[in-house]
Protein backbone atom coordinates (compact mmCIF):
# COMPACT_ATOMS: atom_id res chain seq x y z
CA UNK A 1 0.00 0.00 0.00
CA UNK A 2 1.40 3.15 -0.95
CA UNK A 3 0.80 6.58 1.23
CA UNK A 4 -0.91 9.35 -1.10
CA UNK A 5 1.53 11.70 -1.42
CA UNK A 6 -0.68 15.13 -2.85
CA UNK A 7 -1.71 16.08 1.08
CA UNK A 8 -1.96 19.09 2.26
CA UNK A 9 0.98 20.74 4.87
CA UNK A 10 -1.41 20.13 7.86
CA UNK A 11 -2.03 16.04 6.51
CA UNK A 12 1.75 15.86 6.56
CA UNK A 13 2.61 17.52 9.65
CA UNK A 14 0.15 14.60 11.43
CA UNK A 15 1.54 11.62 9.17
CA UNK A 16 5.32 13.07 10.73
CA UNK A 17 4.07 13.45 14.41
CA UNK A 18 2.58 9.51 14.34
CA UNK A 19 6.30 8.34 12.84
CA UNK A 20 7.80 10.41 15.56
CA UNK A 21 5.64 8.79 18.17
CA UNK A 22 6.19 5.11 16.59
CA UNK A 23 9.62 5.74 17.18
CA UNK A 24 9.86 7.17 20.31
CA UNK A 25 7.88 4.32 21.75
CA UNK A 26 9.90 2.26 19.73
CA UNK A 27 13.24 4.07 21.52
CA UNK A 28 11.15 4.04 24.89
CA UNK A 29 10.77 0.74 24.69
CA UNK A 30 14.52 -0.20 23.90
CA UNK A 31 15.77 1.88 26.77
CA UNK A 32 13.42 0.28 29.04
CA UNK A 33 14.42 -3.57 28.24
CA UNK A 34 18.08 -2.43 28.30
CA UNK A 35 18.28 -0.43 31.68
CA UNK A 36 18.91 -2.13 35.13
CA UNK A 37 15.12 -1.07 36.28
CA UNK A 38 12.56 1.71 35.78
CA UNK A 39 14.45 4.07 38.64
CA UNK A 40 17.59 4.27 36.04
CA UNK A 41 15.55 4.99 33.64
CA UNK A 42 12.76 7.31 34.68
CA UNK A 43 16.64 9.34 36.13
CA UNK A 44 17.94 9.33 32.66
CA UNK A 45 14.64 10.31 31.45
CA UNK A 46 13.84 12.68 33.56
CA UNK A 47 17.24 14.38 32.93
CA UNK A 48 16.45 14.38 29.17
CA UNK A 49 13.19 15.83 29.11
CA UNK A 50 14.72 18.53 31.62
CA UNK A 51 17.29 19.73 29.15
CA UNK A 52 14.96 19.35 26.13
CA UNK A 53 12.52 21.45 27.95
CA UNK A 54 14.93 23.87 28.44
CA UNK A 55 16.12 23.77 25.54
CA UNK A 56 13.31 24.25 23.58
CA UNK A 57 12.25 27.42 26.34
CA UNK A 58 15.59 29.00 25.32
CA UNK A 59 14.86 28.63 21.33
CA UNK A 60 11.46 29.89 22.09
CA UNK A 61 12.74 32.73 24.21
CA UNK A 62 15.15 33.99 21.61
CA UNK A 63 12.84 33.15 18.57
CA UNK A 64 10.43 35.74 20.39
CA UNK A 65 13.64 38.29 21.07
CA UNK A 66 14.94 38.18 17.58
CA UNK A 67 11.42 38.88 16.70
CA UNK A 68 10.56 41.79 18.90
CA UNK A 69 14.23 43.19 17.78
CA UNK A 70 12.74 42.93 13.54
CA UNK A 71 9.58 43.91 14.28
CA UNK A 72 11.05 47.13 15.98
CA UNK A 73 13.57 47.79 13.17
CA UNK A 74 10.88 47.49 10.80
CA UNK A 75 8.56 49.74 12.54
CA UNK A 76 11.53 52.43 12.93
CA UNK A 77 12.66 52.21 9.98
CA UNK A 78 8.58 52.69 8.42
CA UNK A 79 8.55 55.90 11.09
CA UNK A 80 11.58 57.28 9.29
CA UNK A 81 10.64 56.55 6.03
CA UNK A 82 7.19 58.60 7.12
CA UNK A 83 9.14 61.33 8.32
CA UNK A 84 10.93 61.71 4.98
CA UNK A 85 7.52 61.52 3.01
CA UNK A 86 6.07 64.15 5.28
CA UNK A 87 9.91 66.14 4.89
CA UNK A 88 10.00 65.78 0.90
CA UNK A 89 6.10 67.32 1.21
CA UNK A 90 7.43 69.77 3.06
CA UNK A 91 10.40 70.42 0.72
CA UNK A 92 8.37 70.36 -2.38
CA UNK B 1 13.50 31.34 -4.54
CA UNK B 2 14.65 29.46 -1.71
CA UNK B 3 18.60 28.69 -2.87
CA UNK B 4 19.68 24.90 -2.94
CA UNK B 5 22.44 26.17 0.56
CA UNK B 6 19.22 27.79 2.49
CA UNK B 7 17.24 24.02 1.25
CA UNK B 8 19.43 22.00 2.87
CA UNK B 9 19.77 23.90 5.48
CA UNK B 10 16.21 24.20 6.50
CA UNK B 11 16.31 20.44 6.16
CA UNK B 12 18.65 20.20 8.58
CA UNK B 13 16.67 21.93 10.97
CA UNK B 14 13.75 20.03 10.52
CA UNK B 15 15.78 16.54 11.14
CA UNK B 16 17.17 18.08 14.37
CA UNK B 17 13.22 19.51 15.14
CA UNK B 18 12.12 16.10 14.66
CA UNK B 19 14.99 14.34 16.74
CA UNK B 20 14.50 16.25 19.78
CA UNK B 21 10.56 15.34 19.41
CA UNK B 22 11.39 12.25 19.06
CA UNK B 23 13.51 11.77 22.12
CA UNK B 24 11.36 14.24 24.30
CA UNK B 25 8.21 11.86 23.49
CA UNK B 26 10.66 8.82 24.49
CA UNK B 27 11.44 10.11 27.79
CA UNK B 28 7.63 10.90 28.47
CA UNK B 29 7.04 7.41 27.64
CA UNK B 30 9.92 6.07 30.16
CA UNK B 31 8.37 8.15 32.66
CA UNK B 32 5.10 6.64 32.41
CA UNK B 33 6.40 3.05 34.09
CA UNK B 34 8.27 5.13 36.85
CA UNK B 35 5.54 7.13 37.65
CA UNK B 36 3.02 4.16 37.82
CA UNK B 37 6.16 2.91 40.45
CA UNK B 38 6.86 5.97 42.26
CA UNK B 39 3.76 7.40 42.98
CA UNK B 40 2.30 4.66 45.02
CA UNK B 41 5.32 4.24 46.78
CA UNK B 42 5.31 7.19 47.94
CA UNK B 43 2.10 7.26 48.89
CA UNK B 44 2.92 4.51 51.56
CA UNK B 45 3.92 5.38 55.26
CA UNK B 46 6.95 7.21 55.63
CA UNK B 47 8.97 8.62 58.91
CA UNK B 48 11.62 10.23 56.18
CA UNK B 49 11.70 13.19 53.61
CA UNK B 50 10.26 12.69 50.15
CA UNK B 51 14.28 13.34 49.21
CA UNK B 52 15.02 10.49 51.29
CA UNK B 53 11.85 8.23 50.03
CA UNK B 54 13.06 8.87 46.53
CA UNK B 55 16.82 7.95 46.95
CA UNK B 56 15.60 4.67 48.71
CA UNK B 57 12.81 3.91 45.49
CA UNK B 58 15.46 4.21 43.25
CA UNK B 59 18.12 2.16 45.00
CA UNK B 60 15.31 -0.24 45.30
CA UNK B 61 14.61 0.08 41.32
CA UNK B 62 17.89 -0.75 39.73
CA UNK B 63 19.62 2.64 40.27
CA UNK B 64 21.64 1.77 43.11
CA UNK B 65 25.17 2.48 41.45
CA UNK B 66 23.63 5.80 39.93
CA UNK B 67 22.65 6.99 43.73
CA UNK B 68 26.01 5.85 45.13
CA UNK B 69 28.11 7.08 42.61
CA UNK B 70 26.10 10.98 42.96
CA UNK B 71 26.69 10.20 47.00
CA UNK B 72 30.20 10.00 46.37
CA UNK B 73 30.97 12.32 44.15
CA UNK B 74 29.17 15.02 46.83
CA UNK B 75 30.99 14.04 49.52
CA UNK B 76 34.48 14.17 47.95
CA UNK B 77 33.49 18.13 46.99
CA UNK B 78 32.49 18.70 50.83
CA UNK B 79 35.34 16.12 52.42
CA UNK B 80 36.19 17.94 55.55
CA UNK B 81 39.39 19.90 55.83
CA UNK B 82 42.38 18.73 58.03
CA UNK B 83 43.01 20.48 61.58
CA UNK B 84 40.64 23.45 62.22
CA UNK B 85 40.09 24.84 65.61
CA UNK B 86 40.46 22.72 68.67
CA UNK B 87 36.91 21.47 70.98
CA UNK B 88 36.86 22.90 74.14
CA UNK B 89 34.07 20.58 75.23
CA UNK B 90 32.06 17.93 74.37
CA UNK B 91 28.84 16.77 74.19
CA UNK B 92 27.24 15.40 77.15
CA UNK B 93 26.06 12.11 76.79
CA UNK B 94 24.78 10.04 79.43
CA UNK B 95 24.16 10.63 83.41
CA UNK B 96 26.35 11.83 85.92
CA UNK B 97 26.37 8.80 88.26
CA UNK B 98 25.70 9.85 91.91
CA UNK B 99 26.55 7.03 94.52
CA UNK B 100 23.04 5.85 96.04
CA UNK B 101 23.44 5.14 99.90
CA UNK B 102 22.52 1.31 100.53
CA UNK B 103 23.03 0.02 97.39
CA UNK B 104 24.72 -3.21 97.43
CA UNK B 105 27.94 -2.46 95.60
CA UNK B 106 29.23 -6.18 94.21
CA UNK B 107 31.77 -7.47 91.75
CA UNK B 108 31.17 -6.66 88.36
CA UNK B 109 32.74 -5.84 84.97
CA UNK B 110 33.13 -2.45 84.05
CA UNK B 111 35.04 -1.26 80.86
CA UNK B 112 37.82 0.71 81.23
CA UNK B 113 37.83 4.74 80.30
CA UNK B 114 38.24 4.90 76.58
CA UNK B 115 42.04 6.34 76.31
CA UNK B 116 41.88 9.70 74.86
CA UNK B 117 43.95 9.79 71.46
CA UNK B 118 44.36 13.81 72.11
CA UNK B 119 46.14 15.63 74.86
CA UNK B 120 45.01 17.24 76.88
CA UNK B 121 41.80 15.11 77.68
CA UNK B 122 38.72 16.98 77.58
CA UNK B 123 36.90 17.34 80.75
CA UNK B 124 34.76 13.75 80.45
CA UNK B 125 36.58 12.81 77.77
CA UNK B 126 36.13 8.75 77.54
CA UNK B 127 35.12 8.60 80.76
CA UNK B 128 32.08 5.59 81.01
CA UNK B 129 28.67 7.52 82.00
CA UNK B 130 25.36 5.56 82.61
CA UNK B 131 22.78 5.68 80.17
CA UNK B 132 19.63 5.16 82.49
CA UNK B 133 18.14 7.03 85.98
CA UNK B 134 18.03 4.88 88.67
CA UNK B 135 19.75 1.89 87.06
CA UNK B 136 21.44 0.52 89.59
CA UNK B 137 24.97 -0.17 90.53
CA UNK B 138 25.36 -2.09 87.44
CA UNK B 139 24.11 0.54 84.92
CA UNK B 140 22.90 -1.95 82.07
CA UNK B 141 24.03 0.46 79.09
CA UNK B 142 27.25 3.13 79.93
CA UNK B 143 27.93 5.74 77.49
CA UNK B 144 30.97 8.10 76.26
CA UNK B 145 32.31 10.12 73.69
CA UNK B 146 35.87 11.06 72.84
CA UNK B 147 37.77 12.74 69.47
CA UNK B 148 38.46 9.90 67.50
CA UNK B 149 41.41 11.49 64.74
CA UNK B 150 44.31 13.89 65.84
CA UNK B 151 44.56 14.98 62.05
CA UNK B 152 40.65 16.39 62.41
CA UNK B 153 40.44 17.40 66.20
CA UNK B 154 37.00 18.15 65.78
CA UNK B 155 35.84 14.93 64.78
CA UNK B 156 33.73 13.62 68.25
CA UNK B 157 32.91 10.05 68.27
CA UNK B 158 30.03 8.56 70.23
CA UNK B 159 30.25 5.44 71.96
CA UNK B 160 28.17 2.98 73.98
CA UNK B 161 28.57 0.09 75.83
CA UNK B 162 26.00 -2.82 76.32
CA UNK B 163 26.44 -4.92 79.40
CA UNK B 164 25.59 -8.58 77.89
CA UNK B 165 24.49 -10.38 81.31
CA UNK B 166 22.46 -8.16 82.28
CA UNK B 167 20.61 -7.30 78.53
CA UNK B 168 19.15 -8.85 75.52
CA UNK B 169 19.36 -7.96 71.61
CA UNK B 170 16.37 -8.13 69.66
CA UNK B 171 15.95 -7.82 65.90
CA UNK B 172 13.25 -5.64 64.82
CA UNK B 173 12.20 -5.56 61.25
CA UNK B 174 11.17 -2.30 59.73
CA UNK B 175 8.28 -1.46 57.66
CA UNK B 176 10.38 -1.85 53.91
CA UNK B 177 13.56 -3.97 55.65
CA UNK B 178 14.01 -6.52 54.71
CA UNK B 179 11.69 -6.57 52.15
CA UNK B 180 10.77 -10.36 51.57
CA UNK B 181 7.64 -11.21 53.47
CA UNK B 182 7.83 -12.31 57.10
CA UNK B 183 5.87 -14.21 59.02
CA UNK B 184 6.51 -12.13 62.48
CA UNK B 185 7.26 -8.28 61.00
CA UNK B 186 6.17 -6.54 63.13
CA UNK B 187 4.81 -3.00 63.26
CA UNK B 188 8.53 -1.42 62.83
CA UNK B 189 9.08 -0.13 66.33
CA UNK B 190 9.58 -0.97 69.57
CA UNK B 191 6.59 -3.31 70.69
CA UNK B 192 4.47 -1.31 73.38
CA UNK B 193 4.36 -4.48 75.05
CA UNK B 194 8.28 -4.95 75.37
CA UNK B 195 8.85 -0.40 75.93
CA UNK B 196 9.31 -1.18 79.79
CA UNK B 197 12.14 -2.78 79.60
CA UNK B 198 14.12 -1.24 76.82
CA UNK B 199 16.96 0.37 77.36
CA UNK B 200 18.48 1.33 74.03
CA UNK B 201 17.63 0.72 70.60
CA UNK B 202 20.54 1.39 67.28
CA UNK B 203 20.44 0.86 63.74
CA UNK B 204 20.46 -2.06 61.66
CA UNK B 205 22.85 -3.00 58.95
CA UNK B 206 23.10 -2.27 55.00
CA UNK B 207 19.83 -2.82 53.24
CA UNK B 208 20.36 -6.48 51.87
CA UNK B 209 19.52 -5.25 48.42
CA UNK B 210 23.11 -3.35 48.93
CA UNK B 211 24.78 -5.70 51.66
CA UNK B 212 24.83 -8.84 49.33
CA UNK B 213 24.45 -10.61 52.78
CA UNK B 214 21.98 -12.74 54.22
CA UNK B 215 19.78 -12.82 57.57
CA UNK B 216 17.91 -15.08 59.45
CA UNK B 217 14.93 -14.34 61.44
CA UNK B 218 13.05 -16.63 63.59
CA UNK B 219 15.38 -19.27 63.00
CA UNK B 220 14.49 -19.28 59.26
CA UNK B 221 16.60 -18.00 56.12
CA UNK B 222 14.98 -14.86 54.88
CA UNK B 223 18.39 -14.23 53.02
CA UNK B 224 20.49 -17.20 52.06
CA UNK B 225 23.58 -16.68 54.18
CA UNK B 226 26.91 -15.77 52.97
CA UNK B 227 30.43 -17.33 54.43
CA UNK B 228 32.77 -14.76 55.52
CA UNK B 229 30.45 -12.03 56.43
CA UNK B 230 30.67 -10.47 59.22
CA UNK B 231 27.48 -11.72 61.47
CA UNK B 232 25.59 -10.58 64.84
CA UNK B 233 24.18 -13.84 66.10
CA UNK B 234 21.92 -14.58 68.81
CA UNK B 235 21.52 -18.07 69.73
CA UNK B 236 18.64 -19.74 70.89
CA UNK B 237 20.27 -19.52 74.34
CA UNK B 238 20.28 -15.87 74.31
CA UNK B 239 23.84 -15.54 73.92
CA UNK B 240 24.91 -12.75 71.96
CA UNK B 241 27.72 -12.73 68.98
CA UNK B 242 29.48 -11.44 66.38
CA UNK B 243 31.23 -13.89 64.23
CA UNK B 244 32.90 -14.62 60.38
CA UNK B 245 30.00 -16.61 59.35
CA UNK B 246 31.47 -20.32 58.36
CA UNK B 247 28.16 -22.22 58.67
CA UNK B 248 27.27 -22.03 55.07
CA UNK B 249 23.69 -20.73 53.32
CA UNK B 250 21.22 -22.43 56.30
CA UNK B 251 20.15 -21.67 59.30
CA UNK B 252 21.94 -23.21 62.35
CA UNK B 253 19.73 -25.10 64.42
CA UNK B 254 20.53 -23.24 67.42
CA UNK B 255 20.31 -19.88 65.87
CA UNK B 256 17.24 -17.51 66.57
CA UNK B 257 18.51 -14.31 64.41
CA UNK B 258 21.71 -13.21 61.82
CA UNK B 259 22.52 -10.52 60.81
CA UNK B 260 24.72 -10.04 58.04
CA UNK B 261 26.73 -6.53 56.97
CA UNK B 262 29.51 -6.79 55.07
CA UNK B 263 33.46 -8.40 56.05
CA UNK B 264 34.02 -7.83 59.66
CA UNK B 265 36.17 -4.91 60.40
CA UNK B 266 37.94 -5.83 63.43
CA UNK B 267 38.85 -9.70 63.40
CA UNK B 268 40.29 -11.45 66.88
CA UNK B 269 41.40 -8.00 67.70
CA UNK B 270 43.28 -6.89 64.83
CA UNK B 271 41.43 -4.81 62.33
CA UNK B 272 40.83 -6.27 58.79
CA UNK B 273 43.80 -5.36 56.61
CA UNK B 274 41.23 -4.82 53.34
CA UNK B 275 39.78 -1.70 54.82
CA UNK B 276 40.99 0.38 52.34
CA UNK B 277 40.32 -1.69 49.46
CA UNK B 278 36.71 -0.88 47.60
CA UNK B 279 34.86 -3.38 46.32
CA UNK B 280 34.14 -5.50 49.10
CA UNK B 281 32.49 -2.86 51.47
CA UNK B 282 29.51 -2.97 49.92
CA UNK B 283 27.43 -1.01 46.97
CA UNK B 284 26.96 2.28 48.39
CA UNK B 285 29.62 4.66 49.18
CA UNK B 286 33.40 4.48 49.00
CA UNK B 287 34.98 3.21 51.87
CA UNK B 288 37.03 5.88 52.37
CA UNK B 289 34.46 8.66 51.78
CA UNK B 290 33.71 10.11 54.82
CA UNK B 291 30.33 10.11 56.64
CA UNK B 292 28.11 9.58 59.41
CA UNK B 293 29.50 5.58 59.74
CA UNK B 294 28.19 3.03 62.82
CA UNK B 295 29.64 -0.32 63.80
CA UNK B 296 28.56 -2.45 66.48
CA UNK B 297 31.50 -5.11 68.34
CA UNK B 298 31.99 -7.15 70.98
CA UNK B 299 34.53 -6.75 73.87
CA UNK B 300 36.63 -10.24 75.38
CA UNK B 301 33.92 -10.38 78.08
CA UNK B 302 31.12 -10.74 75.30
CA UNK B 303 29.71 -7.21 75.91
CA UNK B 304 28.41 -5.52 72.90
CA UNK B 305 30.19 -1.84 72.21
CA UNK B 306 28.53 0.59 69.28
CA UNK B 307 29.98 3.26 67.82
CA UNK B 308 29.20 5.92 65.68
CA UNK B 309 30.38 9.36 63.92
CA UNK B 310 30.36 11.81 61.46
CA UNK B 311 33.30 12.07 58.82
CA UNK B 312 34.21 8.59 59.41
CA UNK B 313 36.25 5.61 57.00
CA UNK B 314 35.58 2.19 56.97
CA UNK B 315 39.04 2.28 58.38
CA UNK B 316 38.49 5.10 60.95
CA UNK B 317 35.41 3.56 62.17
CA UNK B 318 37.33 0.42 62.70
CA UNK B 319 40.37 2.53 65.17
CA UNK B 320 36.96 3.87 67.27
CA UNK B 321 35.40 0.66 67.85
CA UNK B 322 38.80 -1.23 68.68
CA UNK B 323 39.73 1.71 70.90
CA UNK B 324 36.98 1.49 73.28
CA UNK B 325 37.74 -2.32 73.19
CA UNK B 326 36.01 -4.30 70.55
CA UNK B 327 37.78 -7.48 69.34
CA UNK B 328 35.12 -8.68 66.87
CA UNK B 329 33.28 -5.88 64.76
CA UNK B 330 31.28 -5.37 62.22
CA UNK B 331 30.24 -2.21 59.70
CA UNK B 332 26.26 -0.89 60.44
CA UNK B 333 24.54 1.23 58.46
CA UNK B 334 26.03 4.59 57.07
CA UNK B 335 24.83 8.62 55.91
CA UNK B 336 22.85 10.78 58.85
CA UNK B 337 19.60 9.54 57.70
CA UNK B 338 20.25 6.11 59.03
CA UNK B 339 22.43 6.52 62.04
CA UNK B 340 20.71 6.30 65.30
CA UNK B 341 21.60 4.88 68.64
CA UNK B 342 18.87 5.91 71.09
CA UNK B 343 19.14 5.08 75.03
CA UNK B 344 15.56 5.46 77.20
CA UNK B 345 16.61 7.13 80.82
CA UNK B 346 13.56 5.69 82.10
CA UNK B 347 11.52 2.67 82.23
CA UNK B 348 8.33 2.92 79.21
CA UNK B 349 10.79 4.21 76.89
CA UNK B 350 10.61 7.74 78.60
CA UNK B 351 13.13 10.51 77.80
CA UNK B 352 14.82 9.19 74.98
CA UNK B 353 18.31 10.86 73.74
CA UNK B 354 20.41 10.43 70.92
CA UNK B 355 24.39 8.95 71.84
CA UNK B 356 25.14 12.29 69.99
CA UNK B 357 23.26 15.52 69.62
CA UNK B 358 24.45 16.00 65.69
CA UNK B 359 21.95 12.39 65.25
CA UNK B 360 19.72 13.56 62.63
CA UNK B 361 17.20 11.31 63.25
CA UNK B 362 15.02 12.23 66.25
CA UNK B 363 15.34 10.43 69.31
CA UNK B 364 11.71 9.38 68.63
CA UNK B 365 12.76 7.21 65.93
CA UNK B 366 11.88 3.76 66.80
CA UNK B 367 9.17 4.68 69.02
CA UNK B 368 7.31 5.10 65.60
CA UNK B 369 6.95 2.72 62.53
CA UNK B 370 10.12 2.82 60.59
CA UNK B 371 11.56 1.79 57.07
CA UNK B 372 14.71 0.42 58.55
CA UNK B 373 15.02 -2.81 60.61
CA UNK B 374 17.14 -2.34 64.03
CA UNK B 375 17.83 -3.47 67.12
CA UNK B 376 16.56 -2.98 70.46
CA UNK B 377 18.16 -3.63 73.86
CA UNK B 378 15.98 -4.93 76.46
CA UNK B 379 16.85 -5.59 80.23
CA UNK B 380 16.37 -8.77 80.94
CA UNK B 381 13.66 -10.18 82.77
CA UNK B 382 15.15 -11.30 86.11
CA UNK B 383 17.05 -7.63 86.23
CA UNK B 384 15.85 -5.02 88.41
CA UNK B 385 15.25 -1.25 86.99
Amino acid sequence: MKLPRDITPGQAARRALLVDLAAAIALALVAIAVAAGIGVIGFFALLLLLVLVVWIAAEATVKALLRRRSRGRRGTKRARTGSGDSGAYRGG
Amino acid sequence: MATPRLGRRRQRVRFWRRARRIFLLSSIACLVPAAISYIPAMGEKHNVGLGVASVEWMRQNGGNSIVSEIENWYYSLNAPPKGGPALRSLPQVGITATKAKGQPQGHYYRPPRVKPLIHPALPGEGVWKKAAAKAGPRPPVLLTTFRSDPEYPHFVAGIAWIDSSRTHLAYVPGLAEPPEPLDHRGTGEVPSGQRNRVVATFNGGFPLETSNAGLIYRGKVVESMVNGIATIVEYRNGKIDIVRWQSGPRAPADVWFAKQNLPPIIDEGKLNPDLSDGPEWGETVNNAIRVWRSGLGVDAHGNLIYAAADYQTVESLAKILQRAGAVRALELDINEDWTSFISYRHPGALDPSNLLPEMFRPAERYLTPDERDFFAVYLRRDQPW
